[in-house]
C-alpha cells in the first residue's frame, strides 16, 4: 500500500502541476484521482457534477447555439457564439443583453444572471423535454412589464449563496459568495470537506488527515448530510412544502417512508445510489436493495439482523415499480416525471401522500 | 383600548343572519315602528325586539341593550338576540357582558367565525389572553376572516394577544401580514415593535419613552417584512445609535436575518449577549444558529449555559437536547428533548428534533409517531422559520 501511496502522490503532484494558474486552489476532482480512482473515474459526469457549468462548458449551450422564446410582449433569446453565450430580452424597441456565465442544472438549465453588481434567476430555462425554452418554475406568476424585468427575478444574498451552495463548490466562504473561485459543479471538497488540506498533506507525506468517512454516517445523518441540498425532511416540513411537487426532494419522501429506519443502512441514499456515479435508472437494478430487507426465509419474514420485513406476495423482482410509484409534475413545458421515493403499498388512485 | 383597528370589525349584521328574508322583512317593519319609552309599550316579546332593533338603528346602544337584555329573558333560545346583544355590548366596551353573550349565541351557532372573533375580541379587553388566541384563530378558521378589513383586525389582534402571551415569534410571524401587504399603520408599527423586543405589554401600558423606542424598532422590523433591505438596515442602524443598550434591539435584527443570512444573524444575537449577558434567550439563539449550521460541538458548551441558568426554559431543553444527541449523546439528548416537551407540548422544532433522534436510535415507531404529528401540525402549507 505504501508503493501504491507514493505513486499516487507523484500522479497527484503531475496532475497539480497541470492545473491552470487560475485553479490554485486544487481541483480535487482531478487531483484526488490519484488515490481515489474508482470514486473520480465518473464523477465529473454524474449530475451533481454537472450540476452547474461555465459559459464556454455547456453541451447544452452549444448543441443549441441560438435558443429563443417569444413570452408575452418579450422575445428572449440565448445565442451562444464559441465560448460565450448572452441572455437578451428584448419588447421590439428596447433590449437589454447580459453575458451567461453560470449555467445551473445539468439537463434542465435555469441562468444565473449579474447585471449592476445583482444577480437574477433567468426568467425562462431550457427544458430537455421540449428542447427549447420555457418560463422558469415559479415564474409563471409573475408579470414582467420591462425588458429589465425580463431578465429574470432579482434573487436576495441568501437565495444566491444557496444556489451556488448546492449548485458548485466553494462558492460560499463563511457566508460570503466568492464567485471568483467557484468552481462549478459538485466535486470531492463539497461533500468531502476537508480534502484540500488533506491533499495538500499528502503532497508532504501526511496520509493521516482525511476528511470524515461518511460511510460512518447513520441513515437519518446520511438523509440530513444529503439532504443539505436535496432538501431535508425538516426542512420541507417547516416550509410547508406539500402535494406532489415535493417527489422532488428525496431525503423528505425516504423519511416518510414505513420502511425508514435511521439507524439501518440498509435503507438509506448512499444504499441505493453511489453518488460518484452516474444515476441508474433501471428499475430492476434495486431489487437486490429492497431484498436485502424483504428477502425471504422458509418462514417467509427476513433472515437478517434488523427488523423482521415482510416480503412481497406478488413478486420478486420490479420493486420499486410498484411502490416508488412515478409521479408527474406538471411544468411551464409539460410533465416531468420523478420516482418517489415514498417506499409504500401504492394503488392505482390513491392520492397523493403528504 | 383606544385601537382603530378594533372598532374595525365591520358588518356584523350582515355577517349573521341577514339573508333571511324574514328577518329582512321583519326589521324593515320594525324600523317603521315609532320610538317609545321601554316602561310603556315593550310588554311582549315581539314589542320589545322591535323596539331594541329601532334603538340600535338610531344608535342608542344603552337602550338598545337595555331591551335586547329584556326580550332574551323572555325568550333565552332566540340566538340572533344573543348575537345583537353581545356586538353592542362590545360596541359600548361592555366587554365581559359581551363576552357572555356571544358564548349563548356561539352554543347555537357553533360555527359561526365572526361570533369567535368577536367574543376573542372581547377576552383581549378582559385579560383572558388564551381564550382570545383561541377564539380569535377559531374565527378566522371558520370564516370571520373573509373580508379584508376584517382579515386585518384579527390578524392584528391574534398579533397582540401572541405578543402579550410571550409568544413572540408567532406574533412577529402574525404581522408579517401587514408589511406584505404594504398596510402602514404607527399601531401596526407599535405592535411590532412590542413583539420584536419581546415586551409582554399592550401598547397602551407602553410609557412614553418606551414608545419612542418601540415604535423605532417596530418601523425598521416593518421595513425588512416589506422586502426593503437597505431602508431597514438603516434603520436599524438609526435606532442602535439612539438606543445604544436597550434589550432585544440586536435580538430582533439577528431574529430577521436568520432566515436568509445565518451568519449576519449569529453576529447580532453574540451582540445581543454581550450587551446583556442575562439574556437566555439569545444565548439560546446563539446556540440554535450554531446546530443549524451544523457546527453541535460549538453549540453544545452555549447550550448547557443557557439551559443551567433556566432550565425552565423549553428552548434551552430544546437547543441543549439536539446538541447532545446531535454530538453522539443521543439518549441524554433525548431525555432533554422531552423536557422541553413537557415544557411546550405544541413547539415543532422540538417533534422535529424528536423525531430524527428517536429515528436515529432505531425507534422507529417513536419517530414515525413525531413525524407524523409535524405533518399534521403543519398542514395548513404556512412557512415555518427554524426556531426553537
Amino acid at each position: 500500500m505504501r508503493c501504491l501511496s507514493v505513486f499516487s502522490m507523484a500522479l497527484a503532484c503531475v496532475v497539480m502541476a497541470e492545473l491552470s494558474p487560475a485553479q490554485t486552489s486544487p481541483s480535487p476532482g482531478s487531483a484526488c484521482a490519484g488515490c481515489h480512482r474508482a470514486e473520480t473515474a465518473h464523477q465529473a459526469e454524474t449530475p451533481m457534477g454537472r450540476a452547474s457549468s461555465l459559459a464556454g462548458d455547456n453541451p447544452t449551450l452549444e448543441r443549441h447555439p441560438k435558443l429563443s422564446l417569444q413570452n408575452g410582449n418579450f422575445t428572449y433569446t440565448i445565442e451562444t457564439h464559441g465560448s460565450k453565450s448572452f441572455y437578451t430580452v428584448s419588447d421590439g424597441t428596447q433590449s437589454v443583453s447580459v453575458p451567461v456565465r453560470w449555467a445551473i442544472g445539468e439537463r434542465m438549465q435555469t441562468w444565473v444572471l449579474e447585471r449592476n453588481g445583482h444577480y437574477y434567476e433567468s426568467r425562462v430555462s431550457y427544458y430537455p423535454v421540449i428542447s427549447g425554452l420555457q418560463i422558469t418554475v415559479g415564474q409563471e406568476v409573475l408579470n414582467p412589464t420591462t425588458v429589465e424585468e425580463g431578465l429574470g427575478r432579482e434573487l436576495n444574498h441568501g437565495e444566491v449563496t444557496n444556489c451556488f451552495g448546492c449548485h458548485a463548490t466553494g462558492a460560499v466562504v463563511n457566508g460570503q459568495l466568492i464567485l471568483s473561485q467557484t468552481q462549478p459543479g459538485v466535486t470531492c471538497e463539497h461533500c468531502h470537506s476537508g480534502s484540500s488540506g488533506h491533499l495538500l498533506d499528502t503532497f508532504q507525506g501526511f496520509f493521516d488527515s482525511p476528511p470524515r468517512n461518511l460511510k460512518e454516517l447513520s441513515s437519518e445523518e446520511v438523509s440530513s448530510f444529503c439532504g443539505q441540498c436535496h432538501r431535508t425532511w425538516e426542512t420541507v416540513i417547516r416550509n410547508g412544502i406539500r402535494g406532489v411537487l415535493n417527489v422532488r426532494f428525496q431525503p423528505y419522501r425516504l423519511e416518510n417512508s414505513r420502511c425508514f429506519d435511521g439507524n439501518d443502512p440498509r435503507i438509506s441514499c448512499i444504499a441505493c445510489h453511489d453518488p460518484h456515479q452516474s444515476l441508474v435508472r433501471e428499475d430492476a437494478s434495486y431489487d437486490s436493495k429492497c431484498l436485502a430487507c424483504h428477502a425471504t426465509s422458509a418462514a417467509g419474514t427476513s433472515v437478517t439482523q434488523h427488523a423482521k420485513a415482510k416480503s412481497c406476495p406478488v413478486a420478486k423482482a420490479g420493486c420499486t415499480g410498484c411502490h416508488m410509484p412515478k409521479v408527474k409534475v406538471n411544468t411551464p413545458a409539460g410533465l416531468i416525471t420523478f420516482t418517489d421515493h415514498d417506499i409504500r403499498m401504492a394503488k392505482p388512485g390513491d392520492p397523493y401522500p403528504n | 383600548m383606544e385601537l382603530g383597528l378594533g372598532r374595525r370589525f365591520a358588518c356584523r349584521r350582515r355577517m349573521l343572519g341577514m339573508k333571511n328574508p324574514n328577518i329582512i322583512a321583519f326589521f324593515t317593519f320594525v324600523c317603521l315602528i315609532s320610538n317609545h319609552s321601554v316602561a310603556q309599550e315593550a310588554t311582549t316579546f315581539n314589542d320589545l325586539v322591535a323596539q331594541a332593533t329601532a334603538a340600535a338603528e338610531q344608535n342608542d346602544a344603552p337602550r338598545a341593550v337595555a331591551l335586547y337584555t329584556k326580550a332574551l329573558e323572555i325568550n333565552p333560545n332566540w340566538a340572533q338576540g344573543w348575537w345583537y346583544l353581545g356586538s353592542l355590548q362590545y360596541d359600548a366596551g361592555q366587554y365581559a357582558p359581551a363576552r357572555d353573550a356571544l358564548t349563548r349565541f356561539i352554543e347555537f351557532s357553533r360555527g359561526s367565525g365572526p361570533a369567535y372573533a368577536l367574543r376573542g375580541m372581547c377576552e383581549v379587553e378582559t385579560g383572558e389572553y388564551a381564550d382570545a388566541l383561541a377564539d380569535i384563530r377559531r374565527g378566522i378558521v371558520h370564516g370571520g376572516a373573509d373580508d379584508e378589513r376584517n382579515e386585518q383586525t384579527l390578524h392584528f389582534y391574534e398579533g397582540l394577544v401572541l405578543t402579550r402571551l410571550g409568544r413572540f415569534d408567532e406574533a412577529l410571524q402574525s404581522y408579517r401580514f401587514f408589511a406584505q401587504r404594504k398596510i402602514t399603520n404607527p399601531e401596526v408599527f407599535l405592535a411590532i415593535g412590542l413583539a420584536g423586543l419581546r415586551m409582554t405589554l399592550l401598547a397602551k401600558d407602553a410609557t412614553n419613552d418606551q414608545r419612542a423606542l418601540v415604535a423605532a424598532a417596530g418601523t425598521a422590523a416593518y421595513q425588512f417584512f416589506s422586502g426593503d433591505e437597505k431602508s431597514a438596515v438603516a434603520a436599524f442602524n438609526d435606532l442602535f445609535q439612539r438606543f445604544p443598550t436597550a434589550a432585544n434591539t440586536h435580538y430582533l435584527y439577528g431574529w430577521l436575518w436568520y432566515p436568509s443570512q445565518r451568519d449576519a444573524a449569529l453576529e447580532e444575537f453574540q451582540h445581543e449577549l454581550k450587551l446583556n449577558p442575562s439574556n437566555e434567550n439569545a444565548r439560546v439563539m446563539v446556540a440554535w444558529t450554531l446546530l443549524m449550521r451544523n457546527d453541535p460541538s460549538d453549540a453544545l458548551p452555549v447550550a448547557q449555559q443557557a439551559e443551567e441558568t433556566q432550565p425552565e426554559l423549553a428552548s434551552a431543553q430544546l437547543v441543549l437536547g439536539r446538541s447532545l444527541w446531535e454530538s453522539g449523546r443521543l439518549n441524554d439528548g433525548i431525555g432533554h428533548l422531552k423536557r422541553a416537551l413537557q415544557l411546550q407540548p405544541d413547539n415543532l422544532e422540538v417533534h422535529i428534533a424528536l423525531a430524527a433522534a428517536y429515528s436515529r436510535s432505531g425507534r422507529t415507531e417513536d419517530a414515525r409517531r413525531e413525524r407524523a404529528w409535524c405533518l399534521e401540525a403543519t398542514n395548513d402549507g404556512r412557512m415555518r422559520i427554524a426556531l426553537p
